[in-house]
């Protein structure tokens, strides 16, 4: 335990910094709710957007494609993480006697790969229309 | 480093299940190809998905319209399934007697611990994929990926039986999962499914980062993620870090196997979810996750001589083992529904075998603890797998008059159903724990292994906790037999052959279990030879 609080001793003026900043952060904002003055009317109540009155609800519903976009670009990055460096060590696998192993290893990955593209090909996740 | 072809030869039939998952999910998407007139029926759209088609049609549509464009035939799916299962069953068993070796540079282990997990598992998926057979079709919840995703799950499965290494189990576990949190969403329509699977996809993910948090520390003390480093570090004194590294392994699967006080997710996803799927979730997802919480507490945390004691991580699954037979035994009395009584049963079931675990790390009698716990595991699969088989054919026959999952819907099913009315009490008889079945062996050879391992009040908590199941499980029993038909039951029409097969298969398994039980539990202590000391 000693050791530890000696470690930890030089962070002490740090802490001491975040609470400070985080009482200050919330009485001021609080002291400002209760001290200012406050004149409401209907039109300040409205809601706002660049200057004109709001069309439609705010929480309006997005597209799931764009979610679909960013599941396949990670697939097929993650695709290619795997190939360089496989690509890069590739000579040091045969050096190893492991050439082969290493060749069938990748072609059967990119194979299965492929067979997920062929998948989200036909079932139409590419048309982004 | 080096590789040669055993390495692959051990995971066999994790590789057999992911075949037959690709080649069914490529099928799939040319299905609208092989059989264009199937699907072009009656003025529809032969251009457009299969899937779109199908979400034109109103939530709950019963009787499809004439108009409404039918989907293609996807029933073939199921005996795919089943033939790759079957093809991985046997490859699991025809490697049963051979010597344990370290595969992939020490990731993963082939001995016959594995080979019996992976048995289970495949023997699971196969029963399971014969259950729901033309199931999806009669709740029309048809789409294509159902099977493939089951196989997948299943390879993560076999995988988790094997891993020896903290990095391969997490992936196995997430393979496992993910294909599962899928599964449990497949009937979309109403609120149900949609919670139970979000519910369980959120606290899923919670329990995989915990067991990562427990891996991150674990790698922190000891330098490495291998199980057999982990334990060569103990040997040479803990810390405190190893101890909350074991901790948090423990909780992730605790989630995972459900129990107490880890349980809450279990009643709403086993409800929501297809019964079939429950059926599966409940015996092969327990067979992985109890297999992977051995290999990581015998593996890795278990030598006698470790800085943590003979007793470490024994008093931690102790406290979980009791909890969860106390809480789950004693929630599913109130239970109405059948499936949410199975769901509480299931937790209860999850405590049992924690008693195992618990008599594992006892002095001396490890081999018969771990091959009640197999041996447990395997009986209860095949009795869970049989009454979620006729829950699922109730819910089919429902499914057309609209009526709920309550108990009065069983009541006079012998006069109507004579064979399911039998089948659903014989499962209910070997769940409750009660001789001529493979439940009462199962509970028999768990609770003497807890004896000879010293935890005799554990082992007096479960033979009494087991009696107080007898109430709910002969409940559904009394409502099958002596209680009035309410309501005239809708039409019986089909026969459903492939189902009937699975449950006649359960049946079997169940009482040969309970009348022969040498038979299994010799498999069972053979293969964990791995784990004597």
């Amino acid at each position: 335990m000693d050791t530890d609080s000696a470690y930890l001793q030089p962070y002490l003026p740090i802490l001491v910094l975040l609470l400070l900043a985080g009482v200050m952060c919330f009485a001021i904002s609080i002291l400002a709710g209760y001290l200012g003055p406050k004149r409401t009317f209907p039109i300040k109540e409205t809601a706002f957007e660049c200057g004109s009155p709001t069309t439609g609800d705010p929480h309006s519903r997005h597209s799931v494609k764009f979610y679909l976009v960013a599941l396949l670009f990670i697939v097929f990055d993650i695709e290619s993480v795997f190939i360089y460096p496989w690509g890069a060590l590739l000579r040091d696998f045969a050096a190893q006697g492991l050439g082969w192993f290493a060749y069938l290893e990748m072609l059967s990955f990119m194979a299965t790969l492929a067979l997920g593209l062929v998948y989200v090909w036909r079932k139409g996740a590419l048309e982004w229309s | 480093m080096s590789f040669n072809a055993a390495d692959l030869q051990g995971v066999l039939p994790a590789i057999i299940l992911s075949v037959g998952a690709l080649f069914l999910l490529t099928s799939e998407v040319f299905l609208r190809n092989v059989r264009p007139a199937v699907l072009g029926h009656a003025g529809g759209i032969p251009t457009s998905p299969a899937e779109r088609v199908e979400a034109k049609l109103p939530p709950g549509a019963q009787g499809a319209s004439p108009s409404a464009v039918t989907p293609p035939d996807r029933r073939y799916q199921a005996w795919v399934a089943a033939a790759f299962a079957a093809l991985g069953l046997w490859a699991s068993l025809a490697q049963l007697g051979d010597p344990a070796i370290a595969i992939f540079n020490g990731t993963a282990a082939s001995d016959g611990f594995a080979r019996v997990v992976a048995a289970v598992v495949c023997g699971s998926l196969l029963l399971s994929c014969l259950v729901a057979f033309g199931y999806l079709e009669a709740l029309r919840a048809t789409r294509g990926e159902f099977y493939a995703l089951a196989l997948f799950s299943a390879s993560g499965m076999c995988l988790l039986g094997q891993a020896t290494d903290l990095i391969v189990i997490f992936i196995a576990l997430e393979v496992m999962s993910l294909a599962v949190y899928c599964l449990s969403a497949y009937l979309r329509r109403g609120n149900r499914p949609a919670e139970a699977a979000f519910k369980y996809f959120v606290l899923g993910s919670f329990a995989s980062a915990i067991f990562l948090y427990g891996a991150a520390l674990a790698y922190g003390a000891t330098a490495s993620t291998r199980l057999v480093d982990i334990a060569a570090a103990l040997r040479g004194g803990g810390s405190g870090l190893l101890w909350a590294a074991a901790a948090l392994l423990v909780v992730g699967f605790a989630f995972k196997v459900a129990a107490v006080p880890f349980h809450m997710w279990v009643p709403d996803v086993y409800d929501g979810a297809p019964a079939p799927v429950t059926g599966f979730m409940a015996a092969a997802v327990k067979v992985a996750a109890f297999a992977t919480l051995v290999r990581i507490l015998l593996g890795g945390f278990g030598d006698p001589v470790a800085a943590l004691g003979a007793h470490g991580w024994q008093r931690l699954v102790v406290w979980l083992a009791g909890l969860t037979m106390v809480v789950g035994n004693l929630l599913a009395i109130p239970q109405r529904s059948v499936k949410r009584m199975l769901a509480y049963s299931s937790i209860a079931h999850a405590g049992y075998l924690l008693v195992a675990v618990a008599a594992m790390a006892g002095p001396l009698p490890r081999q018969d603890a771990i091959g009640g716990l197999l041996f447990y595991l395997a009986s209860y699969g095949a009795t869970v797998i049989g009454a979620f088989g006729v829950v699922a054919i109730i819910e089919r026959k429902l499914a057309l008059s609209g009526a709920g999952d309550d108990l009065s819907s069983w009541a006079g099913l012998s006069e109507r159903h004579p064979a399911l009315a039998a089948a659903m009490s014989l499962f209910m008889v070997s769940l409750a724990g009660i001789p001529p079945t493979a439940g009462f062996m199962a509970k028999l050879t768990v609770f003497r292994a807890a004896v000879s391992a010293e935890l005799v009040p554990l082992a007096v908590l479960g033979v009494l906790t087991s009696v107080g199941g007898l109430y709910y499980y002969l409940r559904v029993v009394v409502y099958v037999y002596m209680m009035p038909t309410t309501k005239p039951d809708a039409v019986m029409g089909e026969r459903l052959v492939a189902a009937g097969l699975a449950l006649i298969g359960c049946a079997v398994l169940v009482v040969w279990m309970g009348v022969q039980p040498g038979a299994f539990a010799s498999v069972a202590q053979n293969a964990v030879a791995v784990f004597s000391r």
